[in-house]
């Protein structure tokens, strides 16, 4: 009995807990990469396909590695139609842009004047601006466009982005209440207290303390406008202002249904790339440090 | 400033209330003019028969009534509920795990967010196109992988049976969504002081021990968020089955709002699709307020 | 002297003020054209219009499947195009509606009016008007393998013309081999199927609707039934391909180009991209064919039309009429592989290079299309009772249920 328990001490707890941490460090790499792995197949497939000759690209059965790598299903967007892809891409660009701003805007104030104030009407307004979210939008789609069409507002990308940042607002709105709702009142109440207006202490104060907030609601308004496909065919009458999910729906369909499937993949690809390129760029706001530092107080 | 000045008057509540209207205003004016004056105009054109083109007819109730005796309508119901209590499980666990996952600062975790993040930024529509790509039994990747595994013995069909149908949007809708909960999720999880962990671990709770009392309850207010959000998501669903399903097979996987997308734009029958987005409307609503009560903040 | 003046400076005025707005007219004006689907033919005579008058046209080229609801929005809030080319199964609803601008004295103004393609020219009349013209025609036949038909020992020069002959060279090709099918048509695409699938009925002297197309005739009309079993008896022996069920069009060309299909409904937009990108395919075509003979064949395709409410109704017409004109239709058309709308110029220099396409365009002439103002409801749609009813009979193999079905759905939706 003595001796096994001479062996048993010859390890300290702290190495024991380090160990433990390493292993858990390590199943937690593996999870990881297995379940990227997963995550990136389709999207990675679709770019291998891209770059396949046209003809390989519709064989049966599929083949997995490219015999050559030609530009041909890209080649094919820049070249299609007669407005062109750069024009879609810009026209796309400028909404997306005035999305995001407007959004930002309208949902940070919105959202601070949820949390933070009491007046009449309130929970009334609230669930009228999350209400925006609950029907399908192809239920107002007409009335909607007639509407634009009395204020002069339809096909202009200002109009469509005005539409968009509307339909951005009830997550915007809702992840910004929260946001500021995680905020403690102390903070500002000391600020309100020493005479700040609410204005300067929502913005000297509080944005700081959103930010992760404010990023995910302009991220979540960029992917959305940029996708975007049915209000922006429908509302644009000149073809020059048709945004970028329209032109490639026109790249890859054809009579009966029958899709280009090279034309989708490369679609697919261009169309990623500066949502993601923003992810990318914006993403570290998610850190610990960030949020976690401002609420130790 | 002068605005400011002129409130003055006022007692502080006062100033508050018009301060906080303030705020929410131009939120409010844009919900008003670009949703509820084209909803009030979709809540006319429901007692009204209003075909696409032509001529429209007031008819009072008769839409609502009819919808009450249209078996597709009651079928789209059911389907839709069930779908919706099938894919809302796997997105939360799988977002769970995977914020749980990313949440520490280890090497490289910024990519692997952006990777889990990745089918997020597709759209809804490309992403039903690409499943439909990758799941056919001519040119699809997978029968391919699956066959020269000799995991099967020809091409699946995944799309001529109800349950495999169904089974598969699943998988593609959970794929393209689960970043974006996890995002939420992981912003939640962020708001929650180590320190809370670490004085557990001292009093000795494991793992579902500090998940049950500890991250959950402090979660409840971003669980709210993206649960409401997913529900009324997989309610409103529509683009995957009209891409991916076309709705079979045999019309198994009709979702409601691909029933008031065929009434309106198919059939033409404008005033019945408008009857039946307000139903639908109401029924939201409702089951958004339930889901609010009952994740309702308890300070 | 002076009322003399004044009265010569009145007339002089009254003369240029009448002549005034004549001229008027003449400042170029642009005409918006809306299309679905981006095709070689449209940008063709678009460019061919533009180039070689002062009215310009402005193309918008929309995605098929948004085409009706764009135009719907658009008309409902005032913004229609001045042209506008719509498939032409939907013409009876957009005419009935008052939608279109009536045509009459414009058609009748042509001398060639006789030789436009039936089908288009009874889908864009509506009670004895005439609201839209042929634009682009389709017309379905049957595409065949020519090499596995000498494979299989049948005589790529003598396809079959009836629906035994039909099945004999199915059973014939799919022997060659495992991968090998006799025939294949996309068992989940609606329109597809009435393209392809309802020229055998009509073929036979059947139909699925009545003649004044009030009623439907599934269950009275034998042929119907028949038309179900020869494709029934195909998929039971394994002539078709098991994909063939679950294709809603995607596959619908690529099935074909692979090689290992023996027959198969087509249109001359199938010509023309075997042609374009699988020069090594071996191909025929023959009419499609009625049970004991017989042909018959979907006349499809788009018309043109002038949205009611435009303001360049004489200058969209000189386009129409422009466009129907002979030597449009051999250049811009035939020559580039797609079929002419007048009867008489299917046997064209051009077409004299591919006889194919000759039959192609020949089929215009006994084409028919259903007349519909629920066409949508019943034959387009993918939840529809036309697919449904197909699917149950052949994949589930309930002929029965699916007739009876089918009929009641048929009769309901044109009840309405």
């Amino acid at each position: 009995m003595a001796e096994t328990t001479l062996q048993q001490t010859r390890y300290t707890p702290q190495q024991i807990q380090k160990f433990r941490q390493r292993i858990i460090i390590t199943i937690k790499y593996i999870l990881l990469i297995v379940l990227a792995l997963l995550f990136l197949f389709p999207i990675l497939w679709s770019f291998i396909n891209s770059i396949k000759p046209p003809s390989e690209a519709l064989a049966v059965p599929p083949t997995y590695l490219p015999t050559q790598i030609v530009s041909d299903n890209y080649t094919e967007l820049t070249t299609f139609g007669r407005v062109g892809l750069v024009q879609h891409v810009s026209n796309s660009a400028i909404v997306a842009l005035l999305t995001v701003v407007g959004t930002i805007i309208l949902s940070t104030l919105g959202g601070y004047g949820f949390a933070r104030f009491h007046f009449p009407g309130k929970n009334i307004l609230f669930i009228m601006v999350l209400s925006t979210l609950m029907i399908p939008f192809q239920s107002i789609l007409i009335p909607l466009f007639v509407m634009l069409v009395q204020v002069e507002l339809h096909n202009s990308l200002l109009g469509l982005a005005l539409v968009y940042i509307t339909f951005q607002l009830p997550f915007g709105i809702f992840l910004m209440r929260n946001s500021f709702l995680a905020v403690p009142q102390e903070i500002e109440e000391a600020a309100l207290l020493d005479g700040c207006t609410s204005l300067s202490v929502l913005y000297r104060m509080m944005l700081r303390l959103v930010f992760p907030g404010i990023v995910t609601v302009a991220i979540y308004a960029f992917i959305n406008s940029w996708n975007e496909f049915l209000a922006a065919l429908i509302f644009m009458t000149d073809q020059n202002n048709f945004t970028l999910p329209i032109f490639l729906t026109n790249v890859r369909s054809g009579l009966y249904g029958i899709i280009d499937w090279g034309a989708l993949q490369a679609g697919v690809i261009v169309s990623i790339i500066p949502s993601l390129v923003i992810f990318i760029l914006l993403q570290r706001y998610y850190m610990n440090g960030l949020m976690g530092g401002a609420v130790k107080s | 400033m002068t605005a400011l000045q002129s409130l003055q008057g006022l007692s502080w509540i006062q100033r508050r209330k018009i301060t906080g209207i303030l705020f929410v205003l131009p939120t409010v004016i844009f919900v008003l003019i670009f949703f509820i004056i084209p909803l009030l105009m979709t809540f006319f054109m429901s007692f009204h028969d209003w075909p696409l083109f032509g001529d429209r007819a007031f008819i009072g109730f008769d839409n609502y009534v009819d919808l009450t005796t249209d078996r597709q309508f009651l079928k789209s119901l059911d389907f839709t509920a069930r779908y919706t209590l099938l894919v809302t499980p796997p997105i939360f666990i799988l977002g769970f795990i995977l914020a749980s996952l990313v949440r520490h600062n280890i090497p490289g975790i910024g990519i692997f967010r952006t990777i889990f993040f990745m089918p997020v930024v597709i759209g809804l529509g490309v992403s039903s196109l690409l499943w439909v790509w990758l799941l056919n039994d001519q040119v699809g990747i997978i029968n391919r992988f699956m066959l020269d595994m000799g995991l099967v013995t020809k091409p699946q069909l995944f799309m001529a049976k109800p349950d495999s149908a169904m089974a598969v949007v699943i998988l593609s809708v959970v794929w393209k969504t689960v970043g974006f909960t996890m995002i939420l999720l992981l912003a939640g999880l962020q708001g929650i002081p180590d320190e809370l962990y670490e004085s557990a671990e001292v009093d000795g709770a494991g793992y579902f021990q500090k998940l049950l009392y500890i991250t959950l309850p402090l979660m409840r207010r971003t669980i709210a968020l993206a649960l409401i959000l997913s529900v009324i998501g997989s309610v409103l669903s529509f683009d995957q089955f009209y891409i991916m399903t076309n709705g079979g097979p045999r019309n198994s996987t009709i979702s409601i709002v691909y029933w008031i997308f065929n009434n309106s734009f198919t059939y033409f029958k404008m005033g019945y699709g408008a009857a039946m987005s307000i139903v639908l409307l109401v029924i939201l609503v409702i089951l958004s307020a339930v889901q609010f009560y009952l994740l309702r903040d308890n300070t | 002297m002076k009322f003399r003046k004044l009265a010569i400076f009145a007339l002089m005025i009254s003369l240029v003020g009448g002549i005034m707005p004549l001229s008027a007219q003449d400042e170029p004006v642009t005409m918006s054209l809306w299309v679905r689907d981006s095709t070689v033919l449209v940008e063709a005579l678009v460019d061919g219009w533009n180039e070689t008058h002062e009215n310009q046209i402005e193309l918008t080229v929309i995605p098929a499947s948004e085409f009706v609801t764009k135009m719907g929005a658009a008309v409902a809030a005032g913004e229609a195009p001045d042209i506008a080319s719509i498939d032409l199964i939907y013409t009876p609803a957009f005419s009935s509606a008052g939608q279109l601008t009536d045509l009459t004295e414009l058609v009748d103004q042509l001398e060639y009016v006789d030789d436009l393609s039936p089908a288009h020219m009874t889908l864009g009349e509506y009670e004895g008007r005439n609201y839209a013209v042929p634009f682009a025609a389709e017309g379905s036949f049957l595409i065949y393998n020519t090499d596995l038909f000498t494979e299989a020992g049948l005589d790529p020069e003598n396809p079959p013309t009836t629906w035994d002959e039909v099945l004999e060279a199915a059973r014939a090709i799919s022997a060659l081999g495992d991968d090998i099918y006799g025939y294949y048509f996309a068992g989940s695409c609606a329109g597809c199927n009435a393209f392809t699938y309802l020229p055998f009925i009509w073929a036979s002297d059947g139909d699925v609707l009545s003649e004044d197309f009030s009623e439907a005739t599934l269950l009275d009309d034998p042929i119907v039934r028949e038309a179900l079993e020869l494709y029934r008896t195909m998929w039971d022996e394994g002539l078709i391909p098991e994909g063939a069920s679950i294709d809603s069009g995607e596959n619908f060309t690529n099935a074909f180009a692979s090689g290992n299909i023996g027959m198969a409904g087509t249109g001359a937009f199938g010509i023309d991209n075997y042609k374009s990108n699988y020069p090594e395919l071996n191909f025929d075509v023959t009419y499609i064919p009625g049970k004991e003979g017989g042909t018959a064949s979907f006349g499809g395709g788009d018309v043109i039309g002038i949205p009611s409410g435009s303001e360049y109704v004489e200058e969209a017409w000189e386009f129409i009429a422009w466009a129907l004109s002979e030597e449009v239709q051999l250049e811009l058309y035939a020559g580039n592989n797609q079929l002419p709308v007048r009867l008489s110029l299917s046997d064209n220099e051009y077409f004299d290079a591919d006889p194919r396409l000759k039959l192609a365009a020949s089929t215009l002439s006994v084409g028919h299309t259903p007349y519909s103002l629920v066409y949508n409801d019943l034959f387009n749609d993918a939840n529809g009772p036309w697919l449904l009813m197909i699917q149950v009979a052949i994949f589930d193999g309930d002929i029965d249920g699916a007739l009876d079905e089918a009929q009641q759905r048929f009769t309901e939706i044109m009840e309405g």
